[in-house]
């Protein structure tokens, strides 16, 4: 009796596993960079959650409800830097400014580290495009790196964009047009 | 009987000079300096200040992006836009940034009187052959709420108003 009670429970807690393990397993394929798109690429949405892929020649974002491809040739400028941002942010963030006895002001205290990769690059009409996104500390500059194998191009080489890149020598702007 | 043609004087001389004034005001109130039917944005400069490379695109992106918004121009383009060379009655807005302030957005949070992020953008409206037709200093700032790059979404809405109010050729869509 015991001996069938625990191979019910097992055989249950079996299906439990396996019935979470699937979508981790879904997830499985996702390459790439995770990133926020804070701003700049077309037809999707500041701020968008999303996948930097680099693939054929290409850079590529995947959102949950938005794709664009840049070709690497047509990026003119890479550049990385660091920022840091609240934990609570949003609407959430926006609330717990309301919070009492400072309660807003304390959480603002709390800050996440984020590193920005900035590219500016040429559509078809030779029109300038910039575009902004954040990802997780210390994945920009690989990702600047290999971006610049591919075929992208930078005003700052990545010795000296490593670490703190947050402003451009007045000599690599000078190059740009 | 004279008291009622005192006030009556009064009330007089005061509309006349109402009148006046709103006249006055009308006269000096800025004239449109040309009509364009599209304005060209050209890439933020920034040789005098370091400015951080993700402020000069949002700087750009913004004024791009509000530009559109405001409506009044047939088209907006980007710098370098081969499009732009056909259009006749362009105007072409140069920007350079003439100062630079990054505050702390967690220093504005805790402190709320602290942190101040702004910039200071000089810019100049030019036709297409180059010829200056307005020149105006404008700033974009972030007090309280939002990140640092907010600023520069200030200083867009503010060039995007300036340049609808002189060369929209057409109202608000």
């Amino acid at each position: 009796m015991v001996f069938r009670s625990m191979q019910t429970a097992t055989i249950a807690l079996l299906g439990i596993v396996g019935f979470t393990a699937l979508p981790t397993l879904a997830q499985q394929p996702d390459t790439g960079t995770k990133v926020v798109e804070y701003m700049g690429l077309e037809g999707v949405k500041a701020k968008s959650n999303g996948r930097l892929t680099l693939e054929g020649g290409n850079l590529q974002f995947t959102g949950s409800n938005a794709k664009a491809t840049v070709p690497l040739h047509s990026i003119e400028d890479v550049v990385t830097g660091n920022d840091s941002q609240r934990v609570f942010r949003g609407t959430i963030g926006t609330l717990t400014m309301f919070a009492p006895y400072g309660g807003g002001r304390f959480l603002s205290l709390f800050r996440s580290k984020v590193d920005t990769l900035t590219i500016q690059y040429r559509d078809a009409e030779g029109g300038l495009h910039g575009a902004i996104f954040t990802m997780a500390t210390g994945k920009a500059d690989g990702l600047k790196k290999e971006m610049i194998a591919q075929g992208a191009r930078t005003s700052i080489p990545i010795q000296e964009d490593a670490g703190s890149s947050e402003t451009k020598p007045a000599a690599a702007k000078e190059k740009k047009p | 009987m004279k008291r009622i043609l005192y006030a009556a004087g009064f009330a007089f001389l005061l509309l006349g000079a109402h009148v006046k004034l709103a006249e006055l005001r009308a006269q000096s109130a800025p004239t449109p300096a040309m009509k364009a039917s599209a304005i060209q944005v050209l890439m933020i400069q920034s040789d005098e200040i370091k400015l951080p490379a993700d402020f000069q695109i949002s700087l750009y992106e913004n004024l791009i992006q509000q530009l559109q918004k405001q409506g009044g121009f047939q088209h907006v383009y980007r710098d370098g836009d081969h499009n732009a060379a056909a259009v006749a009655d362009l105007v072409v807005l140069h920007s350079t940034v003439r100062g630079f302030k990054k505050g702390s957005e967690m220093a504005r949070n805790v402190t709320t009187v602290t942190g101040k992020t702004s910039i200071d953008v000089h810019c100049q409206f030019t036709d297409k052959d180059g010829k200056t037709v307005l020149e105006r200093d404008l700033n974009g700032k972030v007090r309280f709420i939002g990140g640092n790059l907010r600023a520069t979404l200030d200083f867009a809405k503010k060039a995007a108003k300036l340049s609808h109010d002189n060369f929209a050729a057409r109202p608000v869509s």
